[in-house]
């Protein structure tokens, strides 16, 4: 059953743009995603608030997607590997600041079950 | 005698999850050296102050907010 996922990424802020944009292409065909569940938001290049190695800037990037959970290892992988990656953070997607209380109710359908997320759930 | 109870910030704009990318929000829940402040402190409510701490530590990973402020290495 696939999950819905936030990743955020952090570039180097000195690749260009389109090498960063390849760069996120080709992790995300390692998920097999498809468009319609899939939002990609840019923030662009943002000073951090600590300097991370040497580095000022980061390049950010918010994405939000399904993917099958067996998926994911292979997706990070390449993800700790690539140079042009100074963090990233893979967290199980909830809703919006703001969002009005939805019908779905307590029994959230994004509650971690038999996975390795140690959030501890509600009573 | 016991303090009038402060409502939780949160419940009041009624959010139901933190946003750890949301720093301007996160912020105002920090002191000045960048620790979380205490509930008792700011009111939030207990379920809003395990997520604000997630968050916290989120955002401090990814550089949005600082782990300490006002320190000169």
């Amino acid at each position: 059953m696939p999950r819905t996922y936030e990743a955020v990424y952090i570039f180097d802020s000195t690749l260009e743009d389109t090498a960063i944009q390849e760069k996120l292409a080709r992790f995300h065909e390692l998920l097999s995603l498809s468009p319609e569940t899939t939002t990609v938001d840019n923030w662009g290049r943002r000073q951090l608030a600590y300097p991370i190695g040497t580095r000022e800037n980061g390049y950010y990037t918010v994405a939000r997607f399904e993917a099958e959970p067996a998926a994911l290892p292979e997706y990070e992988r390449a993800l700790k590997l690539d140079d042009g990656v100074m963090r990233y953070l893979i967290t199980l997607h909830e809703h919006e600041v703001g969002a009005p209380p939805s019908a779905e109710g307590e029994g959230d359908e994004e509650r971690p079950r038999a996975s390795d997320d140690d959030d501890d759930d509600e009573d | 005698m016991r303090r009038p109870q402060k409502s939780c910030p949160f419940c009041e704009s009624r959010v139901r999850f933190i946003d750890y990318k949301d720093d301007r929000t996160i912020g105002r829940f920090l002191t000045d050296t960048g620790k979380i402040l205490p509930s008792r402190l700011s009111g939030v409510c207990a379920r809003h102050q395990r997520q604000l701490s997630t968050a916290v530590k989120r955002a401090r990973y990814l550089a949005l907010i600082p782990y300490i402020r006002g320190h000169q290495a």
